[in-house]
């Protein structure tokens, strides 16, 4: 079940690398949150962890529903130009994002052999990283900068819910906050980009 | 024996049927008055009672390729995986053969399009050949990796270890096997993202572009060839990456199998109602997508055994 999460994540993620429409990937954002969301849940139920089970419940509300909803209305308000053409063509992503792939899985390879819990998940989340870096990388408007910078957050959140048992309690809820904290100021981004245009 | 060849007849049969509830299950969601499922049987009576005309311009070609289109594709029909328990298989037939008598239907559709000397036949022809060669390297990579996970290679032998010992432990590349598959499977039946079969428009048709200018005899032959295509995605489909239900005794597995069409049926149709046709020139997007997941389901099951 684990798995089969873990692999809806990274499908998510790599199916937002070709989109070329502002509203499908923030559905696709909120696709790979509500996967986080679902696989904190089941882990946090498998090693009887209720603060994980809390922090997951959280995660689907704030980011499958929440973040989503604010961005979209925010990108009706000021108008956004909603076809969103990736930099980097299709052909080369196609051959791009395997490399990558493989460069991470090789690349964890170390790290997994010191973890031995859920040593995989760690090489997922770390490729998923580079992934959204890359979907930062291939954009140039500000609206999918910013699903790319929260999909680093997302994959961070995969590596510390799946290598380290869950962090404290706390820290999580700091993270979420800083998130808000961070929309807000993405609110004066777009003031600036409105501007602009 | 018996029994084997029973389920190929069963799904020669079924193949109008499906395309029919598909076309039907479009009508109602778009609130029309749905064809019934038995207009694809209706449709070829009526061909072959139709007068066949052939064009001056062809070759022999036009008179030999409807067969050649059909046979390798019935060829086929015999390799798929056992759908009841205990039932007779070719077992030897890998991913290559698959893919490979496919293909070879479909240099003969394209050879015909070419033949009739139109400009449509062209067009259709150039277009299958560039929605084909993308399709190809993904399935191959695509029913590999499912075979490596069933630890068998060849296709009937892999569903029935996929259906006897379910792969839990690689969920993940199993998931990215079956969103590669299903991507492939309306690829190459030329459903609604990449072709769309109900129009005649020259700017978007690719299959009707090719058998634009056949009739009576030779385009029911085509018709069917394209519902057995479907069928056997279909079938790939649910029994690949379905792999439930052949445990039950024959008659409860059959309509289980069957059920399992209905559903993949369903599911393109709400697809097709839900998406817009691509531009022909974004088809490759699509098209990579699966080649990209094929490929990471093959180096997740490699490099992380997940």
């Amino acid at each position: 079940m684990v798995d089969f999460l873990i692999g809806l994540f990274l499908a998510s993620l790599i199916v937002a690398l070709f989109t070329t429409r502002l509203y499908k990937l923030f559905l696709w954002y909120s696709i790979n949150s509500l996967m986080l969301g679902m696989l904190a849940l089941v882990i946090g139920k498998n090693i009887d962890d209720d603060a994980m089970i809390i922090t997951g419940i959280i995660t689907i509300i704030v980011k499958a529903i929440g973040i989503p909803y604010i961005l979209k209305n925010l990108s009706q308000k000021f108008h956004f130009i909603r076809q969103i053409t990736p930099e980097i063509k299709v052909q080369y992503a196609i051959m791009l994002i395997p490399a990558i792939l493989v460069f991470t899985f090789y690349l964890s390879a170390p790290i997994t052999s010191m973890i031995n819990t859920n040593a995989n998940y760690v090489a997922i989340s770390i490729s998923s990283l580079f992934l959204s870096l890359l979907l930062m990388i291939e954009h140039k408007d500000v609206a999918s900068k910013i699903i790319g910078f929260l999909s680093i957050e997302n994959s961070l959140f995969l590596l510390g819910i799946s290598a380290t048992n869950g962090m404290p309690m706390l820290v999580e809820l700091g993270i979420f906050f800083d998130l808000l904290m961070a929309i807000v100021v993405i609110n004066l981004l777009f003031h600036k980009e409105e501007m602009k245009i | 024996m018996i029994l084997y060849l029973f389920s190929i007849v069963l799904l020669a049969l079924i193949a109008p049927i499906l395309l029919s509830y598909i076309k039907a299950t479009k009508m109602v969601l778009l609130f029309k008055r749905p064809i019934s499922v038995f207009q694809g049987y209706r449709n070829f009576a009526k061909l072959m009672h139709k007068e066949t005309i052939i064009s001056e311009e062809t070759s022999a070609i036009t008179t030999y390729a409807p067969f050649l289109v059909l046979s390798p594709l019935i060829v086929t029909m015999f390799f798929l995986p056992p759908i009841v328990h205990g039932g007779y298989y070719v077992s030897f037939v890998d991913a290559f053969t698959i893919t490979g008598l496919i293909s070879l239907s479909t240099f003969f559709l394209m050879l015909l399009g070419l033949d009739s000397a139109s400009a449509f036949g062209g067009i259709g022809s150039s277009r299958e050949a560039f929605i084909s060669a993308l399709v190809e390297p993904a399935m191959v990579l695509t029913l590999f990796s499912i075979s490596l996970m069933a630890g068998n290679l060849g296709m009937g032998q892999a569903g029935v270890n996929l259906a006897e010992h379910f792969p839990k432990e690689h969920m993940a590349s199993f998931l990215f096997a079956g969103i590669s598959f299903f991507i492939l499977l309306i690829a190459e039946n030329g459903r609604i993202p990449i072709d769309n079969p109900e129009t005649h428009l020259e700017l978007t048709m690719v299959h009707e572009a090719m058998i634009l200018d056949l009739s009576g005899v030779y385009l029911a032959i085509i018709e069917t060839a394209a519902s057995i295509k479907f069928v056997i995605f279909a079938s790939l489909f649910a029994s690949l990456f379905i792999p439930f239900g052949i445990e039950f005794s024959a008659p409860i597995a059959i309509l289980i199998f069957i059920a399992k069409l209905f559903l993949i049926a369903t599911l393109v149709a709400f697809l097709e109602v839900n998406t817009a046709k691509l531009r022909l020139f974004k088809i490759p997007n699509l098209l990579g997508l699966a080649i990209v997941f094929a490929f990471l389901s093959l180096i997740t099951f490699y490099v992380l055994g997940a």
